[in-house]
Order: C-alpha cells, then structure tokens, then sequence
C-alpha cells in the first residue's frame, strides 16, 4: 500500500482511513462556505453595500483566530485561553509596519516571522504544563500582555494606535484598496482560505496524526517512538502563526487597533465559536465565527445584551451537543463520501 | 540609620498593610477556587463573577437599609443555594464526560458571561461606591491605617482559619477530604458524595461572595468587577498548588506582598509581569504548586 492512510477492508476495496474521510468532508463543507461567501461578495457589490461586507471580513478574520483555537484544542487537546495575545500581536505589529511601509505583503511576511519567534518563546513557556493548567499559564500570559500594552504609551495605551493608511495590495496583475468593501472582502477570503488549507493539509499528515494521538493518550505516544514535546511545540507555534496572520489582516480592515483586541473576551469568543462550530473540525471553527458574528449582529440590534443570549445558547451547546454543529453534519457526509472511493 | 527606619515606618510598612488587606481579600476568592478543584476537578471560570454577584448583592441589600454587619452573614447564605442549584443542574450534566476539564471549563465560562451581563443589565455599567462602613484611622507605632482595611485584615484571617479548622480538624472536614482523595472508596464507605460535592461548590462561591462584600467598600462595584481579580486567584491557586487550602493562603499572602512592595519602586502596571513570572518560574520548578492537593498528604 503506498499510502499509509488508506486502508483495505473486509471486501478488498481500498478506501481512505476515517480521518482522511473527516478532513475530506470539511474541505467540502469549506468548499460551500467560500461559494455562499462568493456569492455574498456579488450581491453586495452589485447593491454597493458597505456595513455588511464589512461586518463579514470581520467575521472571516475572527474565524482565522478561532481557526488557530481548534488546531491546539482540536487536534492537540490543548484549551488556549489567550490566543487573543498572538491575534493582538499580529494587528499591532502589522498597524506598526503599515505606518511605516505600506505594503501587506511586507507586514504579513514580518508578521509571520515575528510570530514564529513569538510562539517559540510563548510556547516554551505554556508547554512546560498540560491540562488545565495549559489553560490558565496561556489565560495568564495573555491577560498580562493586554495589560501591559492598555498602559504603554509608544503603543497608544487604551486607545490604541490609530491611523493606519488605505493600502494598495498588489498582485502583479493588478491592484485591491484596502478601503474597497468587495475587494478587500475577497483578499481576507482568500488569506483564511489558504490558512485553512495550510492547516487542513498538515494535520492531514503523519504530523498531524501524531497530534491527534497526543490528544487522545499523551502518556502512550512516547512508547511508540514519538518524541511529544517538539510535536506539541510545532502545533502551538503553528497555531500562533495563524493567529498572528489573522490579526494581521485587522488593522487593514478597520484603520486602527486597541487594547481590546487582546483582551479575554476576544479569546473567549474564538473559543465559543470553535465550540459552537464544533470541535476539531477546522471548518466548524470558520462557521461557528460566522454564525457568532451574524447572531452577535442580529441580537444587538434589540438589545445591547447580547452576551447573555450568547452564553445561554453557548451553555446548551456544551451540555447537549458537545460536537457543535459540524457534528449534526460531517458524519452525514462521511458516510457519503465513505462509499464507492476508489484510491 | 533614623532614615531607614522612618523608611521602614512610612514607607514600607503601610505599603505591607495594604497588601495583606489585599492578600487576604485574594485569599477568600482563591480559596474557594482552590476547594472546588480540589475536590471536583473544576475550573470554575465564572468565579471572579460570583465575587461581583456578592458585591451586588450586598449592595441592594444595603439599599434596602440591612446594615453591614447583617451583609457579612446574609450574603454568603443566599450564594450556597445560588452555587448549589449551578453544581447540580449545570456541572453535574457534563460532569462524567470525558474531558472533563475542558467542557467543566468551557461551561463555568458561558456562566459567567450570562453572570456578567445579567449584572450589567440590572445595575448598569456603571461602578458604585459603597460607603465604608467604619470609617476613620487608627494610629499604630505612628502609622495611620484606616480602619476598615484592619477589620478586613482580621475578619479574613478570621475566616480563612476557621475555613482550615473545618477542614482538617472536623469530621465534616475528613469526609470531604476524603472524597476529594479516593470519591469510589469514600461513596462506599456511606459518604454521600454528590451532596459533598454541590456543598463544596456552594461553599466556594460563598467565599466568593464573602470576599465581593468584604472589597466593596475598598474597591468600586461594578459587573466587570471580578476580571482583574481571578487573574491574581488563579496565578495564587498554580503557585500554591490547585486543590490546596495552605498554599492558596501561602501564596495569596506571597504574591500580594510581592506585588505591594514591587509597586514602591516600580510602575504598578509592571508588578502584573513579576507576579505572572513568579508563577512561571514556579511552574518550572515545581509544576504541582508549592504544596501537595486537597486529601493527598
């Protein structure tokens, strides 16, 4: 067999492993999500709408940080509480070096690099613990981040740093503002998109299964020959440097940054929409973000409590579908996909 | 030498008093964080919520004219069946899953943003400020203190050793640690440990509560109240052990003074890092905590 992901069964057809067939089934949830949000992207330019497509490049930036939550949470089994502080840093850093240079693809590139060295450092730090205690030295690191940068002046204290330039982002071919509703709409897409893929496509390795263990027995992995602390250490980078791109995105959209983007609550809602999406799916996290946001805009323009609906739905969520959403649907079209695939 | 002394008498020791009036406000919150996972291996994210839910409390029953002293006791009463019904309608379903850890977590989490916002919906954004309820200062070796952060000093001492005599000292105590060391050999020995259990939980959040009604006079009150302070519970709850009662109070103790006297000679928005280090380097060094967990040694 050269591919060691697929495996024969009893009647000698050869047919992708569960997992495989799970990450399949995302890419094609994923595959609907981009057409509504392609189709999104059409209508709103032909009315000239801007709150809206606004509204859902936030989303879509949001659901990059959620994306990074279900890497550790999903995959690895680890519950970061303050990937907000990766987020942050990428919309700090990028709003810094789009003041000076108004390239995106300068301050993505830079951005990357930094958060490599960021989450090395940070994840040196968190990966001396597991389990809870993961949560809250990640919760903590956070927490002290925000607070520090909410007092430096150099970075705007509370207000956060303003001003950030209208950029032009070249493709060689042509250009996108990043003032332009649609366009800039579709830029985002395609950066998340290719997170997505970026992610879909590594936890689909042997690295990625190697994940996958660590979550479901840590203790046992290193009787198999695996080494568990690089292995955890490459996911918790990995998913800074999602983050970080996310966030990255942040200031081109809106035209400043503040303190709250590293706050608890931006955390926490990444965490709530990774729950609500569904656990170690990656698509569920970019779905959940959505529908948070849709329902965060819905609810709040009743009333400006919206987080005790939110945290009743979210409660529910926990107690009766601890799979979330993409758990009513994925196993659905597994079973569809699980027939008839020749390798 | 008469100016290291005068530095010793102005300077320093208010600066201590302050931080042990703090650290032991910290001590209440952490310890009912500490109980709780001790015994049910919860994270109660909703507990710094709890502490403003005590705060709020107490302030709406001043309003209704109940003087201070009556608070210090009706408070925490009416939270054990707040902490009760929570432990059993909510913790209890998702309680025998299997991460445990996470989904306890994550569902304390939800609690306490609908705590929050049900705050800020009935009260409003806004802080109060209550009024102290013992007002003036008292004159010790020459230092004037107010009054009101000596009688939190003692009160939460108070209470802090009461809470460690029941526990290690009463029958009531042994039951419970003895369902937080073995809960199958202890349920087969006749202790009902799913009451233990919903009475544990209750009895954190009434320290909770107690801690909202000793601060409020100290601090404003407001539903965000609760934020600042569970970071320095949690970071006192990794350093002193979780699930252990003596290294909360060690440590809550430790790490305010650390952060009091840090403030002297540095900016305050710099002692949050050097506690948040101390519990890094504890971490290291000691993953478990300074001291062993609930009903183990």
């Amino acid at each position: 067999m050269a591919d060691p992901r697929a495996e024969r069964s009893y009647d000698g057809v050869l047919r992708r492993d569960r997992l495989t067939r799970a990450m399949r089934a995302s890419n094609l949830l994923l595959a609907a999500l981009v057409v509504a949000a392609l189709v999104f992207a059409a209508v709103g330019a032909a009315v000239d709408d801007t709150f809206y497509l606004r509204l859902a490049t936030e989303a879509l930036i949001f659901a990059g940080l959620a994306l990074s939550v279900d890497i550790l949470l999903g995959y690895t089994g680890l519950l970061s509480l303050g990937q907000a502080m990766y987020f942050g840093f990428g919309a700090y850093l990028s709003a810094l070096l789009l003041m000076a240079v108004p390239s995106v693809w300068v301050a993505l590139g830079v951005t990357a690099a930094a958060a490599l060295v960021l989450g090395l450092i940070g994840g040196l730090i968190a990966n001396r613990v597991r389990g809870v205690y993961f949560a809250l030295i990640t919760f903590g690191m956070a927490q002290v981040a925000a607070k520090v940068v909410y007092n430096t002046r150099a970075l705007g204290a509370s207000d956060g740093l303003l001003g950030v330039p209208v950029v032009d982002i070249g493709f060689g071919i042509g250009t996108i503002s990043s003032a332009s509703p649609a366009g800039f709409f579709l830029f985002t897409l395609g950066v998340i998109v290719a997170l997505y893929i970026a992610a879909a496509y590594l936890l689909d390795t042997p690295f990625g299964r190697l994940l996958i263990a660590l979550r479901a027995n840590e203790r046992r992995v290193p009787f198999l020959g695996y080494r568990t602390t690089a292995a955890r250490l490459g996911a918790y980078v990995f998913a800074a440097l999602i983050a970080a791109l996310s966030g990255a995105l942040y200031p081109m959209l809106r035209g400043f940054v503040s303190p709250e983007l590293l706050f608890f609550a931006t955390s926490g809602n990444a965490v709530i929409a990774v729950v609500t999406g569904g656990v170690g799916t990656l698509v569920g996290a970019l779905y959940g973000s959505v529908l948070l946001t849709m329902l965060k805009s819905v609810i709040g323009s009743w009333t400006e409590h919206h987080l005790i609906v939110i945290g009743i739905l979210f409660m529910a969520i926990v107690i009766f579908l601890p799979r979330g959403l993409m758990g009513l649907v994925r196993p659905k079209l597994m079973r569809l996909l699980g027939y008839r695939e020749k390798p | 030498m008469a100016g290291v002394l005068d530095y010793l008498q102005f300077v320093l020791a208010p600066q201590v008093i302050t931080g042990l009036a703090l650290g032991v406000a910290v001590v209440l919150v952490a310890l009912g964080l500490t109980i709780i996972f001790g015994l049910l291996d919860v994270i109660n994210m909703a507990h710094g919520e709890f502490y403003a839910l005590g705060a709020f409390i107490a302030l709406a029953l001043g309003w209704l004219g109940i003087p201070f002293w009556a608070l210090l006791v009706l408070v925490p009463i009416a939270m054990v069946p707040i902490g009760y019904i929570v432990e059993r309608g909510l913790i209890q379903r998702v309680f025998h899953s299997g991460e445990r850890h996470v989904t306890t977590l994550l569902l304390t989490f939800g609690l306490g943003l609908v705590l929050e916002d049900s705050l800020r919906l009935v009260f409003g954004p806004n802080p109060y400020r209550p009024e102290t309820p013992i007002r003036g200062a008292v004159e010790i070796f020459g230092i004037f203190l107010p009054t009101y952060r000596l009688f939190l000093i003692v009160t939460g001492a108070v209470i802090i050793a009461a809470v460690a005599f029941v526990v290690y000292r009463t029958r009531l105590g042994a039951i419970v640690r003895a369902a937080a060391f073995d809960r199958h050999m202890a349920a087969s020995l006749g202790v009902p440990v799913e009451q233990v259990y919903a009475g544990a939980f209750a009895f954190g959040i009434a320290l909770a509560g107690l801690a909202g009604v000793l601060l409020a006079p100290i601090y404003s009150v407001f539903p965000t109240m609760g934020r600042d302070f569970i970071l320095m519970a949690f970071t006192v709850v990794i350093v002193g052990g979780m699930g252990s009662i003596l290294g909360a109070v060690v440590a809550g103790l430790l790490l305010t003074q650390v952060q009091s006297i840090a403030s002297l000679y540095i900016s305050p928005v710099w002692t949050d890092p050097i506690v948040f280090g101390i519990m890094v380097l504890t971490l290291m060094v000691r993953p478990q905590g300074l001291f062993g967990r609930l009903g183990h040694g």
